[in-house]
């Protein structure tokens, strides 16, 4: 089996909570794979920022795509080829910034993917600037006087869009995360994983989620208990807030199967006329 | 010396049927040997104001529509106003009872038998159908057997308000007001210029089609939404015109063809996602479907204001391909050779086209065997693959994931950031300038690709030289019926097809386009150092007619 690993420097600052994820997400991938996945369905997409640069540590096929857009482009992958198993990577401004109109139509589509959010907080990779998850009053760059935002609360948001699998975890709590991320994977339908992610730069919650986090014992079985959870600050709790099967949106459009031939078309064509 | 044009206008109100109306007409005149063109002339609402339909009859092929109409049908007062001044000499113009009053304008109980016959709703767009028939001495057995086609509901009623109409006519004018002489073989089937895009698109093996709905092109998206089950090609209503680029660019990463289409300002919102297929090497068809701008423009009006946008899509160096179709077989072949070099040159290739062109229609044959289709070359890759390897020719040989596709091995990556020969981001100063200096050797690849397509039109001959591009062509050719000149239409704009129009250079020439400012004329001077003795501008929205475009040539031609 390839090593997961690329070769690339890692420029992730010492401490960053990218690391725990990194290493969630590889032992997910080895056990996707153990379980029999070929590597070479395993596909990813990544946006622009501190999360993005997974891509390149990554060894996967997969596209680094614009900011905000990941979603769209590994939308575009899975209907293309609905065998791939497609993990698309995103940060705070990527997913529900930029991009927040793909994360909830992916959502609203049911479509077959899954989206890891690293939730720092901030944006890193631009100097630390607000970001629609910074809590009230968080100084940065563009908000010197404070931020006077409230913060989107993602996992109702992505449960309020319609995703069928939405869980929350932790960097640091790898093992966790690793069986939360690959859970993600296999189910059928949108699958969101918050994860929860200190920012040792300009964001470091280490010692606030060390504290407070809390891994649920079961899935929530009333949608506003799974609210009321999901808003709790004390305890944060983690763990997989709604599963459920819902028809799948590539096989609700027919998508699938071997393109036409040149000559299959042209006889279609010629019919028509 | 060309055969009589008989030219109809149907006007009313929208949501009353006057476009399909005019279809309905056409189609029996093709099932008469007719040659037709049809344009819709529609105000952006879906209920009320005025939209009015323009057909051309003939045997021998149309292009265009010619301003004054030899029969007018029209549904409202408004109509009766606003079209008082289109008739031809002898010309017939009907309207409603109530709408009457106008000098030669002849009322006919429309209203009256329409609540008659019907119970609930009606169709008196059917009354128009009727007068065409009556006087054109088609069997009311023809026009039944035709309405019993295109309406499966209230049959019983549409055919008898339909009947009740063609029964007065056929007692005012027992004698023919047309004689529809047949062609000898006109192609039978109509089709817009938006449906022979999607359908040359098809033919050149697309898969998926991005798409927003966006006047002019939203038939595409719509037209190729039908043909899911039956054709297998996929088109997707996106969030946006952002979720559609970037989903196109996905499908082409994961090996299937794939296109956008829009209007101006749906491009402008894709304008990074363009970018990013030049960058990453992406495959992409995008049909750019102009109207008048900026920014949200006339919405269904027609326009080409969009040339040098067409020319620069996306921010940063990249090689784009950029054609414009002349006429509706174009189109269709257009679309099969853009994507085929797409693919090729795994670059964008842009389809500039027009209102004018994607909602007009006539009955044209599929060109399906003039396509051609460019065998994707499978070429040695290095161990282990590297998506972006460095070649003498600058093209990368693809590969697409999954177990199907690849090597278990192989790591296949698109990078949106410049990168490594692997797909890796880097900033290094060498291997920026190593990865730019391949991406530009594209540029040289694409000329020569380009060179197996037809890359310039001419038509007629005359000492007057006339450029246009896209479908100002068709206006232009029409014209050409009653005054001589020679046509030139470069359909290829990127890369320029310098070897097929050296002949022009330093010529004089008169350009015509639908622009306030000469664009494309001082495209024409940048590129060929032409004289242009006169710039025929219509930028008010609306395709040239006939007459009135005769007159500015001649009036260009001797000044």
């Amino acid at each position: 089996m390839r090593k997961l690993i690329s070769s690339k420097e890692n420029t992730w600052c010492i401490g960053c909570g990218n690391f725990g994820l990194f290493a969630a997400v590889r032992k997910a991938i080895q056990a996707l794979h153990e379980a029999g996945t070929p590597m070479a369905d395993i596909v990813m997409s990544a946006g622009i920022g501190c999360h993005g640069k997974i891509f390149d540590y990554l060894e996967l096929c997969g596209i680094y795509g614009l900011h905000g857009r990941a979603l769209a482009t590994a939308s575009g992958i899975q209907l293309a080829n609905p065998k791939l198993k497609v993990i698309v990577f995103g940060g705070d401004g990527d997913s529900l910034g930029e991009g927040l109109e793909h994360t909830l139509f992916a959502a609203k589509r049911n479509i077959d993917l899954t989206l890891i959010l690293h939730n720092n907080g901030n944006y890193g990779l631009t100097t630390g600037q607000t970001s629609p998850l910074s809590t009230p009053g968080f100084r940065g760059p563009t908000t010197p006087m404070g931020n006077v935002e409230r913060p989107f609360t993602p996992i109702t948001l992505m449960m309020e869009a319609g995703a069928s699998f939405v869980a929350r975890s932790y960097s640091a709590k790898i093992e966790h995360l690793s069986q939360i991320i690959l859970q993600a994977i296999k189910h059928p339908g949108f699958s969101f994983v918050e994860v929860l992610q200190p920012c040792v730069s300009y964001n470091n919650t280490y010692q606030l989620y060390n504290e407070h986090c809390q891994i649920m014992d079961a899935i929530p079985q009333e949608e506003e208990e799974a609210r009321k959870l999901a808003k709790s600050k004390e305890p944060i709790y983690l763990g997989i807030y709604r599963q459920e099967s819902l028809p799948v949106y590539h096989k609700q459009i027919k998508v699938g199967g071997e393109s036409l031939t040149l000559d299959q078309r042209k006889a279609l064509l010629r019919s028509r006329s | 010396m060309s055969s009589k044009i008989y030219s109809v206008l149907i006007g009313g109100k929208a949501g009353e049927g006057v476009k399909k109306a005019a279809q309905i007409i056409a189609n029996m005149a093709a099932k008469h040997g007719q040659y037709t063109f049809q344009s819709d002339d529609y105000q952006s609402l879906i209920k009320g104001g005025h939209n009015f339909s323009l057909l051309s009859i003939g045997n021998e092929r149309i292009y265009n529509t010619y301003e004054k109409a030899d029969l007018i049908i029209s549904f409202d007062l408004r109509s009766v106003q606003r079209h008082l001044e289109d008739m031809a000499e002898h010309a017939l113009h009907f309207c409603n009872e109530g709408d009457s009053g106008y000098p030669h304008v002849i009322p006919l109980p429309l209203v009256a038998l329409m609540k008659e016959h019907y119970e609930g709703a009606s169709n008196m767009m059917l009354s128009a159908v009727a007068i065409f028939a009556a006087l054109s001495g088609i069997t009311q057995a023809c026009m039944q057997e035709t309405i019993k086609t295109e309406f499966k509901r209230s049959q019983q009623e549409n055919l008898a308000y339909a009947c009740a109409i063609y029964a007065i006519i056929k007692e005012r004018y027992p004698q023919p007001q047309l004689i529809l002489t047949p062609a000898a073989n006109p192609p039978a089937k109509i089709h817009s210029g938006n449906e022979m895009i999607a359908l040359g698109a098809y033919a050149s093996g697309l898969d998926f089609y991005y798409g927003y709905p966006m006047t002019p092109a939203s038939s595409i998206l719509h037209y190729l939404a039908k043909m899911r089950d039956s054709h297998k090609v996929y088109a997707i209503h996106a969030e946006s015109e952002l979720a559609a680029v970037n989903m196109a660019i996905g499908s082409a990463f994961a090996g299937r063809r794939s296109a956008v289409g829009s209007s101006g300002g749906g491009f402008a919102l894709m304008q990074e996602g363009i970018s990013l297929a030049g960058m990453v090497e992406a495959p992409l068809l995008c049909i750019l479907s102009s109207r008048p701008g900026p920014a949200t423009g006339v919405s269904t009006y027609t326009g080409q204001e969009d040339l040098h946008f067409a020319l620069n899509q996306g921010h940063g160096e990249f090689a784009r391909i950029v054609a414009s179709p002349d006429c509706f077989e174009r189109a269709f072949t257009l679309a099969a050779e853009l994507l085929d070099l797409a693919w090729q040159c795994q670059s964008p290739a842009i389809l500039l086209t027009e209102k004018f062109l994607s909602g007009s229609m006539l009955n044209v044959d599929l060109p399906v065997e003039d396509i051609h289709p460019f065998p994707q070359e499978e070429t040695e890759s290095t161990t282990p693959y590297q998506r972006y390897s460095i070649t003498e020719s600058g093209i990368s040989p693809l590969r697409y994931p999954g177990a199907d596709n690849c090597d278990e091995d192989d790591v296949i990556k698109w990078n949106s950031n410049e990168h490594l020969e692997s797909g890796v981001r880097t900033d290094e100063a060498s291997a920026i300038v190593a990865m730019r200096d391949k991406r530009n050797r594209k540029y040289e690849l694409i000329a020569g690709a380009t060179k197996r397509y037809q890359r310039v039109a001419k038509y007629g001959q005359g000492e007057t030289i006339v450029f246009a591009y896209g479908s100002t062509a068709l206006e232009l050719r029409e014209a050409q019926k009653h005054l001589p000149f020679l046509l030139v239409v470069p359909i290829y704009l990127e890369p320029f097809p310098f070897e097929e129009l050296e002949e022009y250079k330093n010529v004089e020439v008169i350009v015509v386009e639908h622009a306030s400012q000469p664009s494309f004329a001082s495209f024409l001077i940048q590129k060929l150092n032409v004289k242009v003795k006169a710039n025929i501008l219509r930028y008010d929205g609306r395709h040239f007619h006939t007459e009135e475009l005769i007159q500015k040539l001649r009036e260009a031609i001797d000044a």
